[in-house]
This record gives structure tokens, sequence and C-alpha cells, in this order.
């Protein structure tokens, strides 16, 4: 580890609580226990907080910060002591890492990391553990608790009752939440270690969520409400997503009218995209992929058993704004009256084959004016429903008003 | 200047032929050989791309080595001259097999020419056509009527106005009038 930086750690958490520390002062403590002493950083990091924090007199970091504090009110950068109960254990990515998991009390949960060289006991899931000084700092976007070798972990002997605040899925934040919600789409896997993936929604919205596959994680079962407590909760270009391999999963009772986070455009379908009408999908699970004529899939390779689907890409574009949509088979069905089957029947017995489906459908569709409603991903709109506009003489009237301004 | 890491595609502006045959001025956004070029409208906005909605009247093939074909689409207040040459084949397909009359959508990019006499011509060279319905014709009346009443509303608070003023001297009351008129065509 850089020395400045620690450096400028210690001098940030001296300056938090209102004292002036020489930074030169602080790195050649830091220098002399490192070099001259072969003192680990973490440690000299620790002995030099501590032996600061006592000359400016300040307490609450270092190896003072034993007071108690509620895992919710954490923030990275801080020196904390939490007991909380270990609600999640997971595979650890690196050698270097000895235990990832979460951690929770009743105020909240946070993500910990345990480095290898710590040397710190083994803690169990299921269990209570008091950690003092350990340290918040920022992993991906989120709080993450690291334990370090001059971390005190003791393990509580009682077991309270702990029961997880739920959280309106609007109201994720990165890190770890609960949420009560239902499932309601099942997409389609993208990739090979992937259980399932989809759509849960509560009253407030909607999130995507994973389940990577691992030993004994079970799948959702679509339109049932579940209480899923401490998922991970990740952010991906700005956009949020829960993983459920930490979490812990039980079906319950009742049903929830979900709020829908539905854009709504209205426009002229200006362009539709290669790649529209009827296209050949990998049938290789998970893949889903769309094969290029000669039936090459990019991770695959030849897929003579492709299976059809349907769908178009287009641009709505309203005068002001040209938006991207995506529609999939049941939008493309019921806007241009081709089923699939009809559409493989015509493909198979044309001479322009799959081509005469992308010109039938452009003729039907291009230029023409739709609503189109649908959840936005990745800058594109996923149709949800498309329909024609009708013409309005109540429109009519009002923008003859508007031009016409006082009557002549 | 837009940052370049995300892709925006232009929008299609809604424009009346009778104002379309007013705009001279052309520019382009910036110093690349790939910089979009725009026209300002009469109303007041720049537009790289349009969107219309008429009736083919007449339709040509032209050329002998560059094949390309010219078209006539008529709205309520003008006419829009349309091109599609080999350089948009499918385009230029596409408008090979309509039979004029007929209702037509059109999006494609506006195109100033200078003839040798010194008259300004605007041509529209075509990305797409396709044959729709005198449904969609009316719905894009009030979509032009709406969009360029917007445009009015705001002139003289955007740059883009502001250099539409100084390059044409737009009275706006002239293009309610058009509007007006536009509409008046429209069946109940």
């Amino acid at each position: 580890m850089n020395l400045s930086e620690v450096t400028e750690r210690i001098s940030r958490k001296l300056e938090a609580k209102g004292a002036q520390p020489d930074q030169q002062k602080i790195e050649s403590r830091l220098r002399r226990l490192v070099e001259e002493f072969g003192v680990n950083v973490d440690e000299a990091e620790r002995t030099v907080t501590g032996d600061l924090a006592r000359e400016y007199n300040v307490t609450g970091i270092g190896s003072s910060s034993t007071e108690l504090r509620p895992i919710h009110e954490i923030v990275p950068g801080e020196w904390v002591t939490i007991e909380g109960k270990i609600v999640a254990l997971t595979p650890p990515v690196s050698p270097s890492i000895a235990q990832t998991g979460i951690i929770a009390d009743s105020s909240g949960a946070i993500r910990f990391v345990t480095w290898a060289r710590a040397n710190a006991p083994a803690m169990e899931y299921g269990h209570w553990y008091r950690l003092e000084s350990a340290v918040v700092d920022e992993y991906k976007g989120a709080p993450n608790l690291k334990i370090h070798s001059g971390t005190t972990i003791s393990r509580v002997e009682e077991d309270t009752p702990l029961l997880p605040s739920i959280t309106p899925i609007t109201e994720l934040k990165p890190g770890v939440g609960s949420v009560r919600a239902k499932f309601i789409q099942d997409w389609d896997a993208s990739h090979d270690r992937m259980l399932q993936t989809g759509l849960l929604g509560d009253e407030t919205g909607t999130i995507k969520f994973v389940i990577w596959k691992e030993e004994g994680k079970d799948k959702l079962d679509l339109d049932t409400v579940y209480n899923i407590f401490y998922a991970t909760v990740d952010e991906y270009n700005g956009r949020l997503s829960l993983a459920l391999n930490t979490a812990m999963y039980i079906a319950d009772e009742g049903d929830i009218e979900v709020g829908r986070t539905e854009t709504e455009i209205r426009g002229a379908l200006v362009h539709i995209a290669p790649g529209s009408g009827l296209i050949k999908r990998c049938p290789v699970e998970g893949c889903n992929r769309t094969l290029s004529r000669q039936n090459y899939c990019p991770v695959h390779e030849i897929q003579p058993e492709f299976r059809y689907d349907l769908r178009i890409k287009a641009v709505l574009d309203d005068g002001i704004r040209a938006k991207n949509v995506l529609m999939q088979r049941e939008v493309v069905e019921a806007l241009t009256g081709i089923t699939l089957e009809e559409a493989v029947s015509i493909a198979e017995t044309n001479p322009l084959g799959m081509d005469e489906i992308f010109y039938r459908m452009r003729n039907t569709v291009l230029g023409r004016y739709y609503t189109c409603s649908g959840s936005e991903f990745g800058g594109r709109l996923l149709v949800n429903s498309c329909t024609p506009i009708a013409f309005e003489p109540a429109e009519l009237a009002a923008l003859l008003n508007r031009a016409g301004g006082e009557p002549a | 200047m837009k940052p370049q890491s995300t892709f925006e595609r232009e929008p299609a502006r809604r424009v009346f032929a009778s104002e379309l045959r007013e705009t001279r001025y052309q520019f382009k956004d910036g110093d690349d050989e790939k910089s979009p070029t725009y026209v300002i409208l009469p109303s007041g906005i720049r537009s790289n791309r349009i969107f219309v909605v008429g009736t083919l009247t007449e339709k040509q093939r032209q050329g002998d080595q560059n094949i390309f074909y010219r078209g006539r689409v008529v709205d309520p207040t003008g006419t829009f001259f349309i091109m599609a040459g080999s350089y948009q084949p499918e385009a230029m397909q596409q408008l090979a097999r309509i039979e004029p009359p007929a209702f037509v959508a059109v999006v494609g990019k506006p195109n100033l020419y200078t003839t040798p006499e010194g008259n300004c011509l605007v041509s529209v060279r075509v990305e797409s056509i396709a044959v729709v319905d005198r449904e969609t014709r009316d719905l894009w009346v009030l979509d032009t009527a709406r969009e360029t009443l917007d445009r009015l509303d705001a002139f003289g608070t955007t740059d883009d106005s502001k250099k539409a003023q100084e390059e044409y001297g737009t009275q706006p009351d002239l293009y309610r009038k058009i509007v007006y008129d536009a509409l008046t065509q429209v069946q109940l």
C-alpha cells in the first residue's frame, strides 16, 4: 500500500474531528514503523492513528473507536466498532481474501471482507460478532467493511432475534438491501452461469435481479411475492440491480400492485433497423444470441438447430428526440399482424427468405404514428405495448384555435 | 457541442413544404469532415433530418451511369422535391416500387442547391420512404402544425431562432397563417 495514501487517510480522519495534523509528521512516523521496524502498513496506520488521536486529544477514531455504532450510520472513511450477525457468506474472489459476506444488525447491513493477511478467526454464518476497529471504505460505489489485522473479532454468545428492515425498491442504494417484492418478468438468461434473471417489483417500482448458479440456490416462481433479505445491490452504468446469491428469499402470502416506472413516447417510426423481422437465435441454454445468416453464434459457433424469433429494432421520433425502441415477439405480432408461425412459413417459401419479413414489417409500420410504452434500458425503450395513434378531431380544433389566435 | 461519448441520433424535424422552400442558410457544426450539416429553418431551429408525409404525385428515373429517382411530394402548403440516388440503394428501390399518386412518409436530409441561374433550391435526400394512409397524412399535418407553433412560440428566445431572424427576417405571424391554412385542409 502507498504510504501517502495512508497519510492522507489518517490526516482526513483527524481533520474530521477538528484537529490539524502535520502530514509530513504522519508520513515520517509511518515510514519509520514500516521501513525501520518492518511493521505492516495496516498495523502502522492503526498505531499512528491511535498515537496522534491521543496527542490531539480526539476520540472516536483509531484504536479508541470502541463506541458501538449502528450499521446504517457508518460511512466510508471511518473506523468503527459494530456488533452484528453474519447473514451471508460468499465465496472469496481472490486468495488474498479470507472471507466475504454480509453482517447485519437491527439498523441495517453491510458487506464485509476479511483479508487473508489479517489472520482473523473465521466467522460462522448465523452467529453474532463484535468487530472492533474495522475500517469502512467504498468498493464499487457501496460501503464495505474491511477486517484487517488490527480488527478485534469476538463472538457474542446471545442470539438476538433480527428482523431486517425492508426498503422500497426506488430507495435502494448500492450495498445491501432487503425488499418485499413480486417476481413479475422472467428473462432469458444471458450467461451460462446465470440461474435466473428478470424483474422484481414492489409498489414503488421495479428492479432487475440475478441469481447466479450456485449449490442450493432455487429459482423464484413467477407472479409470487417474496421477502428477500440481504440481497446485494450493485450499480452498473447508473442502474441498480439485485444479486440474490447473498440473500435469503422466502415466498410470502398476498399480492403486490407493482408500481410501473413506465415511459411513454408518442412519435413516428422513422427508421427500422437491420436485424428486425424474423431472426434466428442460438439454442444453447442461457445464450439466446442472434445468429448470423450462416447460423453463426459469436460464442457457440455454428448452430443449425436454431430457433426463430421476431423482433423490431426501430427509432421512434417525436420531432424533438429520436428514441431507440426494441419490440419483442408479442408486440411485433400484435403490431404487424404477422405471427411467428406465419413469418416462418413465408420465409421458407419466399425467394427473399427472411428479408421478405423485414420488408413486409417495414412497409407496415414505417412512417406511421404510435404510442410506445415500456421500460428504459440502456438508452433503449423495451416496448411492452405499442398502439397506433388515431386522429382526434378535438386536437385539430385546438390547433386551429392556437394558430388562428384572435379571430380574424 | 454535444459530448462525443453518447451518440444521439438527430431527430427528424416536422416542417411544411412552404417553410422548407424558404430555407437558404446551411452550416456545418464542427470542423470535422464528418461533422453534421444543418439547415436553419425559418421558424427557428436547426435540422439535418426531416419527416414529411404527403402525396407522391410524380416520380422520374434519371441519369444513365448514375441512376437516381426524383419525386414530388405534396402537402397542404406546397411541394417537397425528393431524390434518392445509388448512394441510398434501399431508399431508391423503395421509391422505384411506389406508383404515384400515393400517400407516402419520407425520412430524409434537407439539401440546398444553387442553380446556374442563381436560384436556391431545397431538396430532400431520401433515407427511407413508405406508403402510408390518409389518416397518417392527417396526423402528420397536426403534428407539424403543433411543432411549428411550438417553434414560433419560442421564436426570439433561442440561438437558432435568433439566427433565423438574422438570415430570413422571419415574421412569425406569416407562419401562423400558413399553419392555420394547412389545418383547414384537413377534413373532419
